[in-house]
């Protein structure tokens, strides 16, 4: 009598099923920039995949865009990973402050235009997002 | 597409004009005009017509003939802009051309204003082209021959010196025949106004200045008419491009009025010549407004039937329509005056349309009756619109208070069989007023 | 493509913005001097009741004589002209820029307003299009610059419109959408398109001359 394969085919499901869920609780689901402290949006979300953006473009140091603030000015040194963007920049931002939309868009678009890569038009960040 | 070129014409005066010119002389003349009169209107006109065509539908030549190129931007599409694309250098065929779409395919009527939302002055445009040509030598013999005559008479029939008040005391006589009190005033200092006529009145429509002096005679007002040069009101130098004996002849005329030291200068029924006295004459002197106020046979009959100085007999019974002369209406608002001289003197009055500042023009002034008979068809064929709007009125009298309008119209009723009579409002007073010393 | 961008964005929208605003103002301020200087005799009559009067009659569509024989053109005219100073002005797009490079910031129009005002632009230019082909009136007076300036407005609202919808590659029809808006930028005040500076003077002055010196209106 031969051996069933269900048994190894079980491990290998449960092992794949591990390796998906890890991701799945961290940036890896990330498949926009996240719009929770706007009231309304007028685009469709940015496209953005946090850890592939991240690993195509080599960036291993959260600080470069999660960045702190002193005196006013932005500070590259204090890492803020963690703490929701909209935290500090609120949608409608006090006067001297950063308000969320210019914040994404300098950030997104100010470094893409600086290495000259990745969008920078439009359209090519707000797109629908790719079906998970 | 046809254009002028396929359309001209001969002309002496035109062919000789043109015979004499080389494109250097040409660059030269248009090199200076261009410098020294023209400023930013013609800079402005020149750049930012956006060549909508919007302009077509005002004029009547393109109403007649819906041939593009007769519409306003295309007469100047064929002379101005070309001018300016070549900076002046063009073969003197191209000013023969000029010619003949500035003197006879326009008659500067300023209507097409009402159509272009950049309020671009085509009439303007095409005096400029004129004036060009003036300066060239090509102008149509007819109307130079009448500028000449300016010239050297101040009139514009070659009417001598002698022969005016002759005329005058001729016309005394014989409406002394009718009403024996009547004067005509010569030279009479101080009177309250000066009347003045074109030079046609005495030369062959003495029946006019006749019928003047029978209604100021009626009226009983102080009027006066000098006896000197400086009585004609018209001013074909204004319309060959001429400016300098133009501003000669306005000179004169309003010289004469101030030393005849009246009140002001009334005029007969002409568009072109009020045109001149009032708007154009006084500005190439340097003169903000006339130094003499000038008022229109048509404005001046409206204060006498407000002041009720004419009484007529009867109304005139039968329908007349109305034509709005573009000099008095477009170029001094006289449309509801108009109205009301009308009808007080007729019991029915049926308007044409359309009419008041946007009525058709006659086609005959701008000085293109007076290019004479090698272009009267031009001036009657490019008017068959005018000859529908008279039609669709029905009626059979034309009151028209302008010389050139009743040379014009009465040539186009002739033509296409419209069975109409073209009057003057004088004609009319003269008809229907009483006439107390009549014997 | 990129680096074209970063130009197009950056040192050209500059270059174009300072073109435009400055060579509007040397323009103006030419013309005012010209004709204080050979058209003294007509510059006295400017009366600024009568010109504002007639720039009211003309801009109210249907107003004025040229309008109401002319329907097709008049209301093209006024749809086009309205929606090309709208679009540019308060789109989201043109307002995220300047609200990211200088954080100057103001309301925007809806996406899909804009998205149709900027598609009746399109339309108006082809219906402008056809007039200079097909009407023998227009035919005849159309010259080489009417045609570029026609598609110098024309490709700027349909790049714009290509670039929204993501249509063709949206780098490539976004550089190109915004070389061709600074190009129309900096047409404005050097080719037919200051009919946008001088108009007003130009309708202002006939309204003049015809109101105060003829007693006549001109619409």
């Amino acid at each position: 009598m031969k051996r069933t394969p269900l048994i190894p085919l079980a491990l290998l499901l449960l092992v794949a099923a591990v390796f998906l869920a890890v991701p799945a609780m961290s940036q890896q689901d990330m498949t926009t920039v996240p719009t929770e402290g706007f009231k309304q949006t007028t685009r469709l979300p940015a496209v953005f995949a946090h850890d592939a953006h991240n690993e195509k473009a080599a960036l291993a140091d959260c600080s470069a865009c999660h960045h702190g603030e002193k005196d006013g000015k932005r500070d590259n040194s204090a890492d803020t990973s963690g703490i929701p963007c909209s935290d500090c920049h609120s949608a409608q931002a006090k006067p001297g402050k950063t308000p969320l939309m210019r914040a994404f868009h300098r950030q997104c678009m100010g470094c893409h235009m600086d290495k000259q890569k990745g969008p920078v038009t439009c359209g090519d960040c707000h797109e629908p997002a790719p079906k998970k | 597409m046809k254009t002028i070129a396929d359309r001209l014409i001969e002309d002496v005066g035109l062919r000789r004009g043109v015979d004499r010119l080389t494109p250097e002389k040409i660059q030269k003349v248009f090199k200076e005009l261009v410098a020294g009169e023209c400023g930013a209107r013609m800079k402005t006109y020149m750049e930012t017509c956006v060549r909508c065509g919007m302009c077509a539908k005002a004029c009547h030549y393109y109403m007649s003939h819906k041939d593009p190129s007769y519409t306003p931007v295309a007469k100047v599409s064929q002379t101005m802009w070309r001018l300016f694309d070549a900076d002046g250098k063009v073969d003197p065929k191209v000013i023969y051309e000029c010619a003949q779409v500035a003197y006879t395919e326009c008659n500067l009527c300023r209507r097409c204003i009402h159509y272009c939302p950049l309020g671009i002055d085509t009439g303007y445009i095409i005096s400029v082209v004129r004036r060009l040509c003036h300066k060239l030598g090509v102008t149509p013999q007819y109307i130079q021959d009448t500028a000449h005559s300016h010239s050297a008479t101040m009139n514009q029939m070659w009417v001598k010196d002698d022969e005016w008040p002759d005329t005058l005391q001729w016309q005394e006589e014989e409406a002394r025949e009718e009403f024996p009190g009547l004067r005509i005033p010569l030279d009479v200092e101080g009177a309250d106004f000066m009347y003045s006529v074109i030079a046609p009145e005495p030369k062959f429509r003495t029946q006019l200045i006749y019928q003047a002096a029978a209604i100021f005679n009626a009226a009983g007002v102080s009027w006066t008419m000098p006896s000197t040069p400086g009585w004609d009101n018209s001013n074909m130098a204004m319309f060959t491009g001429d400016s300098e004996i133009m501003a000669r002849i306005e000179r004169a005329h309003y010289e004469t009025a101030q030393r005849l030291r009246v009140k002001r200068i009334v005029m007969g029924e002409c568009g072109h010549a009020f045109r001149a006295v009032y708007d154009v004459g006084n500005r190439w002197l340097g003169w903000k407004w006339h130094p003499v106020p000038v008022v229109h046979s048509v404005d001046f009959f409206w204060q006498l039937i407000q002041e009720g100085r004419i009484k007529l007999t009867h109304k005139y019974a039968e329908p007349v329509t109305i034509h709005d002369p573009c000099n008095i209406i477009r170029g001094r608002g006289l449309m509801e005056k108009l109205r009301e001289v009308t009808h007080f003197l007729c019991e029915n009055v049926v308007e044409m349309t359309p009419n008041r500042e946007h009525n058709y023009c006659c086609c005959a002034g701008g000085g293109v009756i007076n290019c004479g008979p090698p272009f009267k068809n031009v001036r009657i064929v490019g008017n068959s619109i005018k000859a529908e709007q008279l039609k669709a009125t029905g009626v059979h009298t034309l009151v028209a208070p302008c010389h050139n309008c009743h040379g014009g119209l009465e040539d186009i009723i002739s033509k296409f069989g419209l069975n109409m009579h073209t009057k003057f409002l004088g004609d009319l007073i003269y008809e229907l007023m009483e006439k107390p010393e009549a014997e | 493509m990129h680096a074209l961008f970063n130009l197009a964005v950056g040192p050209l929208a500059w270059l174009a913005f300072a073109l435009f605003i400055l060579g509007s103002a040397y323009r103006l301020m030419a013309m005012r001097a010209l004709a204080l200087k050979k058209d003294a005799s007509f510059v006295a009559y400017i009366s600024w009741p009568h010109a504002l009067k007639s720039l009211a009659h003309w801009i109210t569509p249907f107003g004025a004589l040229g309008w109401r024989e002319n329907p097709g053109v008049t209301v093209v005219t006024f749809a086009f002209h309205i929606c090309l100073f709208l679009v540019p002005l308060f789109l989201m797009g043109h307002i995220a820029l300047f609200d990211a490079f200088h954080g100057w910031s103001w309301p925007a129009l809806p996406d899909t307003v804009a998205d149709t005002l900027s598609i009746v632009v399109v339309a108006a230019c082809l219906y402008f299009l056809w007039r200079r082909i097909a009407v023998p009136e227009v035919r005849f007076i159309t010259r080489t610059h009417d045609w570029l300036v026609l598609a110098l407005v024309g490709a700027t609202f349909l790049t714009g419109v290509l670039a929204y919808h993501r249509i063709g590659d949206n780098l490539f029809m976004t550089t190109l959408h915004i070389l061709c808006g600074e190009a129309m930028l900096v047409a404005i005040p050097f080719t037919r398109l200051s009919h946008m500076l001088f108009g007003f003077f130009s309708r202002g002055y006939i309204a003049s001359e015809f109101g105060s010196v003829r007693h006549a209106k001109d619409w």
